[in-house]
């Protein structure tokens, strides 16, 4: 009893310090470069990947038909909207004929002028037929001169010539009369093709040059997606392969579709390989030309190999590898690592076995001397 | 002998021990200081060795990627990559901006990364979970100090991006957390204005008459398609080949490419020479500070202390105890103190106090035991004054007066 | 070492220099023989504390001689170099109040002495306990200081004064806290004491109840002593 509050305060202090000195221990060693590392670790599985490749793309129309009147002009009316659907030979519009009427009228009456000019000339000629004809008779009843006969021969040959040139003069003006008459035509804007109406560019009224696009058509049926994928991530690109199509508007819906064509020219600035997908079934409604698309292109299934995921991948000292854990100790092995999938799977070509354990992901760096502390999920990491 | 230091701690524990604690969350807080300095250091170096780079070509006469803006167009690299000892080369863009999930957003240095396989320049070097970016567009790997999670949906500029992976320790040289995306689309983001700003731009380049010109229809289209292209990047990481040195190959890219290179010891003497010099200044003289405070705190607890025990220590000194009897009291004491406080700001500064911090807190064992040892110093300093007190006292005192 | 008391001739001490100069003692002689408890009596500015300073050796006199046993320790000049060790190995000191260290234990509150000494632990320990049996406190030995009543912490203080066998005590008002059948145990035990450890005591005093157990006294008035037979009385 006596001897008790000594004891008493002693085992207070050591209950007090013990502890402290404890903690600090074991925050010397468990922060800080002393401390474990805590690593994640997987096994090294036989698996056959499906590789596949990423590329984003638009929604473009293959064939677009931009209507324009060949003359300039001004668009007196437009028939369609931005939307409509039309047929071909559907007229779209029309260009104001402005004096192309009239003309037709001047012309009218020079080919009616140079049909009397013809007449005069087969008249001419008649005249100078029958005039040869008698002088011919008179002459063989020598009643008149060798003379006279050859002037009358030549007024003849000067009548046919007339006649000629007259006609011919009449096929000229029937000719300019029918370039108007296809001109008047021409001013209708006539769709080639069903098609869909994109673009409407200019209104009534608008004086355009030859050649502008008044209306814009794309033929719905001929959408396709212009993709991109980077030169790097393209080994495997062949036309037919099976695209898996997302529309940016619908993330959740996967349309098929396949490799129609991979251009012959690549982007050499932004390094990347251009190709055109196509749907299997065209959407109903149609995508927004320009909508933004990615497409996943499914490679052929690999041959049965180790699989480890890229995270396990590191390069030290300029040597791809993974770290091996064999009896909780840590050893960098070098890998040749080949054909990846998209879901960060990489097969190994050489270096590791099914069955092997690595390290996947770690809190730090490793070295060969890191002590690692073997966890689910690395501390701080939400899942 | 008896330890006259240990016998009055052990009589006056509790007040020893609480002292130690208050004292201890004053070190506590002096070693997270010093922890904030080197983390800064760490987050420079950090990005250094997360880029994986041995050299650095940035804009001519720029210090940049890090300390301050470059740009250089982005096939300059292949140029670079034929020069001899050149073993790979990566272009990489770096951009502090928000990063946005939801409605909330975290500031971070998003970073553009050459497609290609691991071990490319400035790709992250080990992850705690999830994958590598394997797609060349809208995947990324966050850090988990942006808070973000595998599969999270996160948007930058104009575009949403996959978080595919996390990582740990991918900082900026200011602590924010690094955000990975394929360098294309950082090219973009580097450039690309939001939907308004875009509009806003479409309608000034069609109401410019310039560009806008009857007889020439498509010329607006041409020059609305120059505008939101971005042919460059920040810098180009090179990798040097075994066998040689990276000053030699640096020096070769600058006489040849008339390009400013780094190497590693120049990039971190700019990273934390210049770019941390001020905070680091700053936060020294918070240090010195702290160590005063913490030096006034001691010499006055053990002042009191020795002050309560005047009459004892004139006692001690007639019954003829050396004044080196008496100073080892106080310094005894004094360094005791200091340890308690030791041990208790080690651990606060450990468990609670670098948690809880913003920007990571270093906590280098050196820096404690260099700790350890000036709060020894500072003990036995500021011990003096009690010594003082102490020496001065008459032992004639004891003999009533 | 054979003790032979202390003795001072002509002890004189001025506080101060010149014009201010204040004669605190004037001319002190006196000589306790070993064995012998003499009280040392005065009223208060008589002198009686800067005596006991000079005896303590905490204080420098001004001139005269002190004897302790065959040593002089004082003739006009200290003629001892080191006046802590003298203080600890040959002059004793009991205070008016105890004056215990509060962080020891009474065992090492005494043993401390012999331990500053250079003594082993143990034995200063085992000195100690002799003196704790001789005085009937070795009961509480462990215990700490405020454990002990007045009277306790005045025997350990006797023999904290004891430990080291000084030739001469110095006991200041020792029982000036105490009521008088304590007081005069308290006297009793330092005659015991100074039978049985053949040290001389002087005990300053002005405490009516002890003075007549005295059978000799000084007594001092403006800095000069007188001696004077005291009653001798026993103890009951």
């Amino acid at each position: 009893m006596k001897r008790l509050p000594f004891q008493k305060r002693t085992l207070a202090l050591i209950a007090i310090l013990l502890p402290l000195l404890a903690l600090f221990i074991h925050v010397t060693l468990r922060s800080g470069p002393l401390a474990p590392v805590s690593v994640v670790l997987a096994t090294v599985e036989n698996k056959s990947l499906s590789p596949s490749l990423f590329g984003i793309g638009t929604v473009e129309a293959r064939y677009t038909y931009k209507i324009g009147p060949t003359a300039a002009g001004r668009v007196k009316v437009l028939e369609v909207q931005v939307g409509e659907n039309v047929e071909a030979g559907q007229v779209l519009g029309e260009m104001d004929p402005v004096d192309l009427d009239e003309r037709i009228k001047v012309q009218d009456a020079t080919v009616k002028r140079v049909e009397a000019q013809l007449k005069e000339a087969q008249t001419r000629k008649e005249y100078a037929q029958t005039q040869t004809l008698r002088y011919e008779q008179l002459l063989e009843v020598r009643s008149t001169s060798e003379e006279e006969l050859l002037s009358k021969k030549q007024d003849l040959r000067i009548a046919e010539a007339g006649l000629t040139a007259t006609r011919e003069e009449l096929a000229r003006v029937r000719a300019e009369r029918e370039v108007l008459e296809s001109q008047r035509k021409d001013l209708l804007l006539i769709s080639p093709v069903d098609g869909l109406v994109v673009s409407r560019d200019v209104e009534p009224g608008t004086t355009v040059v030859a050649g502008q696009s008044v209306i814009e058509l794309i033929d719905p049926s001929s959408i396709w997606v212009n993709v991109r994928f980077d030169q790097i991530r393209a080994h495997g690109l062949r036309v037919d392969l099976p695209a898996h199509i997302r529309l940016r508007s619908q993330p959740d819906h996967i349309q098929p579709g396949h490799v129609l064509r991979i251009e012959p020219l690549a982007d050499a600035v932004t390094e990347e390989i251009l190709a055109k997908v196509v749907f299997q079934q065209i959407p109903d409604p149609l995508p927004p030309i320009g909508e933004l698309t990615e497409i996943t292109l499914t490679l052929p299934t690999l041959e049965e190999a180790p699989v480890v995921p890229n995270a396990a991948i590191h390069l030290i000292d300029g040597r791809m590898g993974v770290w091996l854990v064999t009896d909780d100790a840590l050893h960098f092995t070098p890998i040749t690592p080949g054909i990846a999938d998209l879901d960060g799977q990489v097969q190994v070509r050489d270096g590791l076995q099914a069955g092997d354990q690595i390290v996947v992901y770690s809190e730090h760096s490793l070295h060969n001397y890191s002590r690692i502390q073997v966890v689910e999920n690395i501390p701080g990491v939400i899942s | 002998m008896i330890s006259l230091a240990g016998r009055d701690i052990l009589h006056s524990w509790g007040k020893f021990v609480f002292t130690g604690m208050g004292l201890g969350l004053l070190i506590g807080i002096t070693l997270s200081m010093a922890g904030i300095y080197r983390g800064m250091v760490d987050d420079a170096k950090v990005l250094l060795d997360n880029s994986g780079a041995d050299l650095w070509v940035v804009q001519k006469d720029t210090l940049g990627p890090y300390a301050e803006s470059s740009s250089i167009y982005d096939d300059i690299w292949r140029g670079i990559r034929g020069m001899p000892g050149v073993e790979e080369v990566a272009n990489i863009t770096y951009l502090t901006m928000q990063v946005f999930k939801g409605d909330h957003d975290v500031r971070a240095m998003v970073t553009g990364i050459t497609p290609g396989e691991v071990g490319t320049p400035g790709w992250p070097l080990y992850l705690v979970a999830g994958r590598q970016i394997t797609r060349s567009h809208y995947e990324a790997v966050a850090d988990i100090a942006t808070g973000f999670k595998l599969g999270d949906q996160i948007r930058i500029r104009r575009h949403h991006y996959t978080v595919t992976g996390l990582t740990r320790r991918m900082v900026s040289s200011n602590g924010d957390p690094m955000v990975f995306i394929p360098l294309k689309d950082a090219q973009e983001a580097l450039f690309l204005k939001d939907n308004d700003a875009i509009w806003e731009q479409r309608r000034r380049s069609a109401g410019t008459p310039a560009f806008n010109r009857p007889g020439l229809p498509d010329l607006l289209d041409s020059f609305m398609a120059s505008q939101s292209t971005n042919p460059f990047v920040n810098a180009v990481l090179v990798r040097v080949g075994a066998g040689h040195r990276p000053e030699e190959v640096a020096a070769s890219i600058r006489r040849w490419k008339r390009l400013t290179v780094y190497t590693r010891a120049q990039m971190e003497e700019i990273l934390v020479g210049k770019l941390i010099a001020t905070s680091a200044r700053q936060i020294f003289m918070f240090l010195v500070i702290l160590s005063l405070v913490s030096s006034a705190i001691v010499a006055f607890i053990i002042y009191t202390l020795t002050l309560g025990k005047i009459r004892e220590i004139a006692v001690l000194k007639l019954i003829g105890t050396k004044n080196r009897t008496i100073v080892g009291l106080i310094i005894q004491q004094s360094i005791a103190l200091g340890m308690i406080g030791f041990v208790v700001g080690k651990i606060s500064a450990t468990l609670l106090m670098a948690p809880i911090f913003p920007k990571y807190v270093l906590l280098l064992p050196f820096d404690s035991v260099i700790g350890f040892f000036v709060v020894v110093v500072i003990c036995i300093l500021s011990s003096i004054i009690a010594i003082r007190a102490a020496l001065s006292v008459d032992p004639a005192e004891a003999i009533g007066g | 070492m054979v003790n032979k008391g202390i003795r001072i001739e002509g002890l004189k001490k001025t506080y101060g220099s010149g014009d201010t100069a204040v004669e605190a003692l004037k001319s002190v002689d006196m000589y306790v023989a070993p064995g012998e408890v003499v009280g040392l009596i005065g009223p208060s500015g008589s002198g009686k504390s800067t005596l006991l300073k000079c005896l303590g050796a905490v204080i420098e006199p001004t001139a005269g001689k002190m004897v302790l046993g065959d040593d002089v320790i004082y003739d006009d000049a200290w003629k001892v170099r080191d006046l802590r060790a003298l203080r600890r190995d040959r002059i004793g000191f009991v205070f008016q109040a105890p004056y215990l260290i509060p962080f020891l234990d009474v065992t090492d509150n005494v043993a401390l002495l012999p331990m500053l000494a250079g003594v082993r632990n143990g034995d200063a320990r085992k000195r100690a306990m002799e003196l704790f049996e001789a005085l009937e406190v070795e009961h509480r030995a462990k215990a700490m200081p405020s454990q002990l009543s007045g009277g306790e912490q005045q025997r350990v203080a006797i023999a904290r004064g004891l430990v080291n066998r000084p030739p001469v005590i110095l006991a200041d008002e020792p029982t000036a806290p105490l009521d008088s059948d304590r007081a005069l145990a308290v006297i009793q035990i330092l005659n015991d004491m100074a039978k049985k450890y053949e040290t001389a005591i002087i005990v300053v005093t002005h405490d009516e109840k002890i003075i007549p157990t005295f059978k000799r006294i000084y007594h001092i008035r403006d800095g000069v002593t007188y001696e004077e037979e005291g009653e001798g009385r026993a103890i009951e």
